[in-house]
């Protein structure tokens, strides 16, 4: 897809505050970033427990883990996500065993998705999900589905060295929405686009 | 707010689930009398005790699930079932 | 001024002098004063009127509850002013009074005992109806609350959610011992107290009682509790579900936290009861705890010579406060038999009191100390219903909840000591449970660390019984006073309430609203009930008590509201829109274009040349699989098993209950690939019922459904010039009308955007394909059509535009032309409707619906007048009566046709081409309107769709 026009992020910049107030993106090592990561590929696989990619994805519900550079999210019982760079997506996907009932989705258009890193990150969700986000409860690498200011969302919990990090995607079109809301939330723990 | 023990989920929030309401079974469509749909599509024993309903997890594992509550206590008695067995946990 | 020298435990900060204003006179405190503390400090006594009969009131328990201390402070009604700090520049005033605060007319006019008697409600608000405006305009001035600015800013709450072990709602010394227990336990602790510091009542008392409240509140802060203060515990839910405000925060006004507690400590303590007598309401009749309050907490000495009538150690400890303070005190001992029968004063105040010995004494300050309130409300939402006891004058919890423990006052009585080790018992055991409570949501918990070993045994309670001190039971003197000083409703009107026949308790409160004002029957609950009991002939715990219900504490709508959450959809098309004009509507939670300036423009545009829609929020369900046939089939009522690759079918979806549930076209891109579209607010609802025939009634169909409506920005390009359009950005399909037909289904590569899929279809009746595009490139190809349609007369249009020409055509709108009752036969598809399908949703009532005559159809309809556009929803009458038999479900003036056009429903025997119809228009005018011959009021045989 080299020739293809640049991909367009549901969420416009600059990026400007609920009250109108255009936001600086912040450089790499704030405390508390939020990052618009919509154009990263995102594929679907569908794949019941009687399936060979079931076994080859060995990922349970809930859970996630990376494989060459591809993070692969148990999201449902029977639905995983592969996030990663394209290549390496379509190299991951293409390894799939699709004999049976296997489907596999090209989502990358259909989600927006967002990081939210910084040791305050489970407080902002505290403001906008009724999740349990604590660690015992919600520890680096899970995988969950809940509502996040009322937008049904898929978040996995991915720390970066060690930093409590979170990729929380959604329907596309709550892709400017929910990152308004965001860092509305987070204005009080000083987040900063990124 | 209610906590239901969602079979894939875990615990949630019943806000995040989709109250489908009293199970039943669905007569055949094509033997059945107008009584016995129509006692299908609107008539509910609303017990005072057990009952066997159905939910859908719609904010998580997007499941529909049968499970037993005591509409007095609000406890949940049965293990729940999940409807579909798609893809139990390995 | 009454302010005393510095007291050693006073909370204000004398550095800090804090300047307001009471009623328009400036008035003066120190950081760290209460609107009361200060106000009383500057010789203030009448702070209030009573709600019914315009008493003068003065504070009576000076704490958030006083029920005489609400206050106007600035555009904020209703303050607790015993509560409210103050701060620089407030103006407080006090609330509905008339002319003025030291003269209400009101209270001499004898309006309150003719029209606000025990039950005025329910005896005269019945009838005569007429009068209902006069006793709105009486009653509207002896409402008790303050002033409603209509221009208050908007201010910013906020919410959020928490997950601790262990909440305690009450910050004194046992909610302060079962916090630290609890977190040396090992639990997340969250620590709730009303005030504005920790340390309850050890914080009006002695010198001991302050080092242990500094003690304890160090040690909470070190052991790492979450400590809310000026905060309340509103409301105990279903699974230990909290509600609580947290009143002062720094980014918010108010933040509401919604708790998720694994166990809640309920440790409010007790609330002091006033004693009924009268003149028990006068300014400067005062609680013990009140008195202590002021002079300790506040160096304020509420008066130079008081009579302080006592039953309990709290009582005689008050007199020791106000003689250190200066004041002279005589004590009247209930437990040495003495009472208190009337006090003496008029508007300013009390000036004396009867004693029951007949003696008469002066004072300016009347205390009493006649016994304790158990505030049980957290446990009475938790399942608790608490019983009397006698010997101990007040009510105790009765039964054991398993996540709910009471410690402190609510449990029973002992030295600080005993207490503090309750409370201790109470923290671990809930820490305990907690961690029960907790290894099982994380073992049951999929994505939670796993957990290792079996379930700790569920921890047995045992903790040893706190004592009960003995406390004279103390309810009302041989004299009738107030009962309920938020309602104004005295001892007497109770007598004769229960006389009526009102005499069970929960009737009683209803009838004379005792219990139900601002206070909440935290100070009146139990004399209502004491004086019921009186009244029946019963004891108290014959009578029993109320419920209380939530909140706790009176909640603001802010904080209810709390941070409003409205999700909005936009397509990928959203910045252009903005940028050329658009004028939007909301559709459900999607912003649309509704039109560009111009709908009627944009129609005539559509049909002569081409125009754009971006129709994004169409639901669009990816499905995969051997059995989308079998699906298919199943929610659509026409068949769908030989939908060949390449094809596209309309088809309509009905509940089983025949109703039309949604439509939508569905096209087939590959051999087990389909795309499912729904209404744009359909598409969620489709979804869940997909999902639900095949995971209970046919979980062996193997079909994956997808939605992928926002995947996709999907644009609608329309007109006869639209073919020209698209291949000259199409190049890898052929367009030729007889290679792409109607109808068809064909994937592409669309100004260079590859996988991108388009059909032809004609919701407005116009040659048109529909494009859709992967939503990461929709504005490009968006803005790639208007660049190479520009020599052809492009336009955009908007979603008006589109309902016009949907109308011209005939096309309607499930849920605009249909309702909750329209079966399918009723839209005059018959096409659609396959019996012979062996099962498919709705098919009984569907069937059975055939041989229905009596429900009304679908039918377009022409006015005879063609500038008569009849508003939607106006309804269709027999001529020459008011009998309806039908109404217009659409109408629009058609720019196509320069008339106007309808759809509408209308009864069978109406039904036929060329039936007139009287339409009754919103102004009362008859019109009179045909049935037309086809649903289309253009191109009825669909020439232009299929060009």
């Amino acid at each position: 897809m080299a020739e293809s026009p640049a991909f367009e992020s549901p969420v416009s910049t600059p990026y400007v505050s609920y009250g109108g107030v255009p936001i600086e993106p912040s450089g790499p090592g704030s405390p508390l970033t939020l990052q618009d990561h919509s154009s990263t590929t995102k594929f679907i696989v569908r794949a019941g427990s009687e399936t060979n990619a079931f076994r080859q994805l060995s990922t349970p519900f809930a859970t996630s883990r990376t494989e060459d550079g591809v993070l692969i999210a148990g999201q449902r019982p029977d639905e995983w996500f592969l996030v990663g760079r394209e290549q390496a997506v379509r190299a991951l996907a293409g390894r799939l065993d699709r004999t049976g009932h296997v489907s596999l989705i090209d989502g990358t258009h259909g989600r927006a998705m967002f990081r939210l890193t910084g040791a305050g990150s489970a407080l902002v969700l505290e403001k906008l999900c009724g999740l349990d986000w604590n660690d015992h409860m919600t520890p680096d690498g899970a995988a969950v589905s809940g509502s996040v200011a009322k937008v049904t969302c898929d978040i996995v919990r991915n720390d970066l060295d060690g930093v409590p990090s979170y990729l929380i995607s959604c329907d596309r079109s709550f892709g400017q929405y929910l990152f308004d809301v965001i860092l509305d939330a987070g204005q009080e723990f000083g987040i900063q686009p990124l | 707010m209610l906590i239901v023990p969602c079979p894939n989920c875990g615990p949630r929030n019943a806000a995040d689930l989709r109250y489908v309401g009293e199970s039943r079974p669905r007569p055949d469509p094509n033997s059945a009398s107008a009584k016995e749909w129509r006692a299908y599509l609107y008539e509910r024993a609303n017990p005072a005790g057990m009952l066997r309903e159905t939910w859908y997890c719609r904010s998580g594992c997007r499941r529909y699930f049968v499970l037993e509550r005591d509409t007095v206590s609000n406890e949940f008695t049965n293990p729940p079932t999940p409807v579909a067995k798609l893809g139990k946990r390995p | 001024m009454t302010r005393l020298p510095a007291q050693p435990g006073e909370v204000i900060d004398r550095s800090r002098p804090v300047d307001f204003t009471w009623n328009g006179q400036a008035m003066s405190g120190f950081a760290g004063d209460t609107v009361a503390s200060a106000l009383v400090a500057g010789g203030v006594r009448v702070v209030s009127r009573s709600m019914k009969y315009r008493r003068p009131r003065g504070y009576i328990s000076n704490d958030y509850w006083d029920p005489n201390g609400l206050v106007q402070v600035g555009d904020e009604p209703n303050v607790r002013s015993a509560h409210r700090l103050i701060e620089p520049g407030m103006a407080v005033e006090a609330q509905n009074v008339w002319p003025s605060l030291e003269r209400d007319l009101r209270a001499v006019t004898g309006l309150a005992s003719r029209f606000l008697t025990a039950g005025f409600y329910y005896k005269t608000f019945m009838r005569p109806a007429w009068l209902w405006p006069t006793y709105e305009k009486v009653l509207a001035t002896f409402s008790p609350g303050g002033r409603i600015d209509p221009d208050t800013p908007h201010r910013y709450h906020d919410k959020r959610y928490a997950h601790p072990d262990v909440v305690v709602a009450g910050g004194g010394p046992t909610g302060m011992a079962a916090a630290l227990a609890a977190a040396g336990a090992g639990a997340r602790v969250l620590l709730v107290e009303h005030c504005h510091r920790l340390g309850g009542h050890l914080l009006w008392g002695d010198e001991h009682d302050r080092a242990l409240a500094a003690e304890l509140a160090a040690a909470v802060e070190t052991a790492g509790v979450e400590v809310l203060v000026d905060s309340t515990v509103a409301g105990r839910y279903e699974d230990n579900w909290t509600g609580i405000v947290q009143r002062s925060h720094p980014v918010a006004v108010e933040r509401l936290v919604k708790a998720r507690a694994k166990v809640l400590i309920v440790a409010p303590g007790l609330i002091e009861r006033p004693y009924v007598f009268d003149g028990n309401d006068k300014p400067g009749v005062m609680l013990s705890g009140a008195v202590r309050r002021f002079v300790n907490m506040y160096a304020v000495r509420p008066g130079s010579a008081a009579v302080l009538f006592t039953a309990n150690p709290d009582g005689d400890a008050a007199a020791i406060d106000l003689e250190r303070a200066g004041a002279e005190v005589t004590v009247v001992d209930a437990r040495r038999g003495e009472g208190i029968v009337r006090a003496l004063g008029g508007s300013k105040g009390v000036e004396g009191v009867v004693l029951a010995d007949g003696r008469r004494l002066d004072c300016d300050l009347l205390v009493t100390a006649a016994g304790w309130t158990a505030p049980t409300s957290l446990l009475n939402m938790s399942g608790d219903r608490p019983v009397y006891d006698e010997a101990a004058a007040r009510f105790f919890p009765s039964v054991s909840i398993g996540n709910v423990l009471a410690t402190g006052g609510l449990a029973g009585d002992g030295t600080l000591d005993e207490l503090i080790e309750h409370a201790m018992a109470t923290g671990r055991l809930a820490a305990a449970r907690a961690r029960a409570v907790s290894h099982r949501l994380q073992a049951a918990t999929a994505r939670a660390v796993p957990v290792n070993g079996e379930e700790p045994e569920w921890p047995v309670d045992e903790r040893p019984d706190l004592a009960r001190d003995p406390h004279p039971a103390l309810f009302r003197s041989t004299t009738h006073g107030v009962v309920d000083f938020s309602e104004d409703v005295s001892s007497k009107d109770m007598v004769g309430a229960a006389a009526e026949g009102y005499d069970s308790v929960e009737l009683l409160k209803r009838y004379t609203t005792a219990t139900m004002g601002p206070s909440q029957g935290k100070l009146e609950t139990v004399n209502t009930v004491a004086v019921l009991a009186e009244a029946r002939g019963q004891t108290i715990a014959e009578v029993g008590t109320t419920v209380w219900r939530p909140p706790y504490a009176p909640v603001t709508m802010g904080a209810l509201g709390g941070r409003l959450f409205e999700p909005v959809r936009v397509s990928s098309i959203h910045p252009w829109h903005e940028a050329n004009g658009a004028v939007f509507m909301l559709a459900g939670q999607w912003i649309r274009p509704d039109h560009y300036g111009d709908p009627a423009g944009e129609a005539l545009n559509t049909r002569q040349n081409v125009g754009i829609m971006d129709v994004t929020p169409l639901g669009k369900l990816d499905l995969r699989g051997p059995d989308v046939p079998q699906l298919l089939s199943h929610l659509y009522t026409n068949k769908w098993m030989k939908l060949a690759v390449g094809s596209v079918r309309y088809g309509i979806m009905c509940g089983e209950d025949g109703v039309i549930l949604d439509d939508g076209v569905t096209g087939r891109i590959g051999d087990q690939h389909y795309m499912m579209t729904t209404t744009s607010s359909g598409a969620a609802t489709v979804w869940e019922w997909a999902e639900n025939w095949l995971q209970t009634e046919h979980p062996d169909w193997r079909v994956h459904v997808t939605p992928v409506t926002s995947g996709y920005t999907s644009i609608n390009v329309a007109g006869p010039k639209s073919r020209t359009l698209v291949r000259r950005l199409v190049g890898d399909v052929d367009l030729d009308p007889e290679a792409f037909r109607y109808m068809q289904v064909r994937t592409a590569t669309v100004a260079g955007i590859r996988d991108c899929f388009m059909w032809r279809i004609g919701f407005t009746g116009e040659l048109s394909f529909e494009l859709h595009v992967p939503a990461g490139h929709g504005l490009t190809v968006w803005e790639a059509l208007l660049e190479a349609g520009e020599d052809l007369g492009i336009r955009p249009f908007g979603v008006e535009c589109q309902r016009i020409m949907r109308l011209e055509k005939g096309h309607f709108i499930v849920g605009q032309d249909t309702d909750g009752l329209t079966k399918l036969p009723a839209v005059g598809m018959p096409h659609l409707l396959k019996l012979d399908k062996p099962d498919f949703a709705g098919k009984p009532e569907l069937t059975w619906a055939l041989d229905d005559t009596s429900t009304p159809v679908l039918v377009a309809i022409q006015p005879t007048d063609p500038s008569v556009v009849p508003d939607e929803a106006s309804q269709i009458v027999r001529p020459g009566t008011d009998e309806i038999i039908g109404r217009i479900t659409s109408s629009r003036m058609s720019p196509t046709l320069e008339r106007s056009v309808c759809l509408g429903q209308v009864l069978p025997e109406v039904s036929r081409p060329g039936s007139e119809l009287t339409v009754v228009m919103i102004d009362g005018r008859r019109i009179t309107a045909r049935v037309m011959e086809h649903h289309a009021h253009i191109d009825p045989e669909g020439e232009r769709v299929r060009g």
